[in-house]
């Protein structure tokens, strides 16, 4: 048989209904039924992205997760990063058995006097696993309670070597990290970690308070020798969700979103929906 | 004999001239003198030959008409990537006003529209100037249409669109004989097999590019495919495959050879970049052998290059440091005058195997 432009043509508008099919199929069975999770989001959790020059004639919205972990041994050298969630990091929780579980080869010494082993971590690249989102939950308050823990402990300090200017900065450095923790950060946290959704949903049955999502994980050494493995979140695969068309006047107009003074400063409420597939959606949106 | 390509239909006509040419020549010498029936009989056909693939091809028939279409090549291929950015472009200044349904209904118009436009096109297009922008229109339109439908509904960033991607571009191509295209095929078919094979390890995907040795299959894989796919109606294609599965095979051996850290080999890092340098050399050889030999010039000058590369990023290793730099560059000089003279004795035993070889 001849291969003809009826063929051609033929082929090709199956490829593009193929194509466009198993897109939209996907996108109507993750929405369709219950959700698997819907969270309650702010603007503390969801963000307008900055409108580089590239990107502002986009006339599309869509809000970044800002989302972060609880590193407990490490709070105090965090404390002035906690302005910057979202930008990955290595919670306690995420261990070396944990790391294990999620498929990595932590069987090396990690010593950094075995350089062979040190090397076979740091050549383990981030892998998708799912991960477990929490809002407004214990550990939002674990992370609430630290930050007053902070600002007790440097005022502490500061009573008693009162003329010490160092420490009166950091007393007030604790004292904005606290107002920020109490009023602006994100309380969305990426608590767990694992490879089967069955089974973290039946470990955080509370669909309104924990999401399963797409996320990369990687495996870090550290310690006083690297002797030590544990993992570091490195990203959400979704880490922007598109505002749909009818709940976009929420999000205040053009103008606002590309001033970069009033960017993100119009409270608001919204309920982001996690579908069959995991990929989330905005369902409700209002001012506050 | 007809032509079913343009190309092919444009190589005859180039032949006949040079045919035409060289028969002059041959008169003139008295070497040859065809009889006047002869002569009538050769001009004829020749001549209804050329107004055939004039017609139906749109060849160039003469050195000016040439000189014009490559003038026109370089517009059409700036313009189908330009009509492409504009489409993209277009759509992002104004998707936001329209609600998700009216968003979806633009995409799949678009990406239909263009692709039957680009069909109706061709059949009024006997240059293949405006299919070119039309069908780089389509394939823009259709990479956006998945693109946005990812963004529109949050569907998780997937390696897999890239072979919808790859297959349309391809099927454009081969339908349209557009070269343009066809490096935009291969290019998402090498993204998507070396993602897959980043993958099999357990990473993930959009790391793919960390780990160089996750392009060598898709090089293999585009070195063997125009060995088994007949080429002959599509002028140049070949070469693209066998250009493009070398940069996919050196460019990751160069880069392991200057950085072993970021190999899946478990060694020591400067035993790695040793290996990958002795590949290196030994490969771009081999293959400025096989080019000589299959008489691929595509072949030779990509091995030739990537040798060159290969060999001054060790003199800048060794040298750089030690030696100065009015002797660094004598070096190089020197080295560069060795080549040619190692090429002139190749061509010369080229030339001495080709005489011996012919009756």
């Amino acid at each position: 048989m001849k291969w003809s432009r009826t063929h051609t043509l033929i082929a090709g508008l199956g490829l593009l209904a193929l194509t466009n099919a198993v897109a939209l199929v996907g996108a109507a069975y993750n929405r369709s039924g219950e959700p698997e999770a819907k969270l309650r989001l702010t603007q503390r959790e969801l963000q307008t992205p900055y409108r580089w020059y590239g990107n502002r004639e986009n006339s599309g919205l869509a809000l970044s997760l800002i989302w972060r972990v609880l590193n407990e041994p490490s709070t105090e050298t965090e404390i002035y990063n906690w302005r910057y969630a979202g930008t990955g990091g290595t919670p306690a929780w995420l261990d070396k058995a944990k790391m294990e579980a999620l498929g990595f080869d932590t069987s090396a010494p990690a010593a950094s006097s075995d350089l062979q082993g040190s090397i076979r971590y740091e050549k383990q690249l981030p892998r998708e696993v799912l991960l477990v989102l929490e809002v407004d939950g214990p550990t939002y308050q674990r992370s609430l309670e630290l930050a007053k823990q902070y600002v007790a402990r440097a005022e502490a300090k500061l009573a008693s070597s009162p003329g010490d200017k160092n420490l009166g900065t950091r007393v007030n450095n604790a004292r904005e990290a606290l107002e920020w923790e109490t009023d602006r950060n994100s309380r969305l946290f990426v608590v767990d970690a694992g490879l089967e959704p069955v089974a973290l949903r039946a470990k955080y049955p509370d669909a309104t308070r924990y999401a399963i999502v797409r996320g990369q994980v990687r495996p870090e050494i550290f310690g006083r020798n690297s002797e030590k493995v544990r993992g570091f979140v490195s990203g959400l695969s979704i880490e922007s969700i598109n505002v749909p068309f009818a709940l976009r006047d929420v999000f205040g107009s053009a103008a606002q979103l590309n001033d970069i003074d009033q960017r993100n400063k119009a409270p608001f409420e919204t309920t982001v929906a996690f579908g069959k597939q995991l990929e989330p959606w905005i369902t409700t949106a209002a001012k506050k | 004999m007809s032509a079913s390509s343009r190309s092919e239909a444009q190589q005859r006509a180039d032949d006949i001239r040079t045919f035409q040419a060289e028969l002059d020549r041959l008169e003139r010498e008295g070497v040859l003198t065809l009889g006047a029936d002869q002569r009538r009989a050769v001009a004829d056909h020749q001549r209804d030959l050329l107004a055939t693939y004039a017609r139906a091809f749109d060849i160039d028939r003469d050195a000016q008409s040439r000189q014009l279409s490559i003038g026109m090549r370089a517009a059409s291929f700036l313009g189908a990537l330009a009509l492409a950015a504009s489409v993209f472009f277009l759509f992002y200044q104004f998707w936001g006003l329209f609600p998700e349904t009216a968003q979806v209904g633009i995409l799949l118009v678009a990406a239909f529209g263009t692709f039957a436009a680009t069909f109706v096109i061709q059949a009024r297009d006997a240059t293949g100037y405006f299919t070119k922008l039309a069908a780089m229109v389509a394939f823009a339109c259709f990479v956006l249409n998945i693109a946005m439908l990812g963004q529109i509904f949050n569907i998780t960033p997937s390696d897999k669109a890239l072979l919808p991607w790859a297959a349309f571009a391809l099927l454009l191509a081969y339908a349209c004989d557009l070269r343009l295209l066809l490096a935009a095929g291969i290019l998402c078919l090498i993204t998507f097999i070396s993602a897959r094979t980043g993958t099999w390890s357990g990473m993930y995907w959009l790391h793919f590019g960390e780990r160089p040795e996750n392009f060598f299959p898709a090089a293999i894989a585009l070195l063997f495919l125009p060995q088994l796919l007949d080429h002959r109606r599509f002028q140049g294609f070949a070469a693209i495959y066998r250009v493009f599965g070398l940069l996919s095979l050196f460019l990751p051996m160069l880069v392991l050879a200057n950085w072993g850290q970021i190999s899946y080999l478990d060694f020591n890092r400067t035993l790695i970049q040793g290996f990958y340098q002795v590949l290196g050399f030994v490969g771009t050889a081999a293959v400025i052998w096989l080019g000589t030999k299959r008489h691929w010039p595509e072949v030779v000058n990509t091995g030739l290059t990537f040798f060159v590369i290969f060999l001054y990023t060790k003199f800048y290793d060794w040298w750089w440091d030690i030696m100065p730099k009015y002797l660094f560059f004598f070096v190089i000089g020197l080295s560069a005058v060795l080549l040619l003279v190692v090429f002139k004795r190749l061509r010369a035993s080229g030339t001495r195997a080709a005489g011996e070889s012919s009756p």
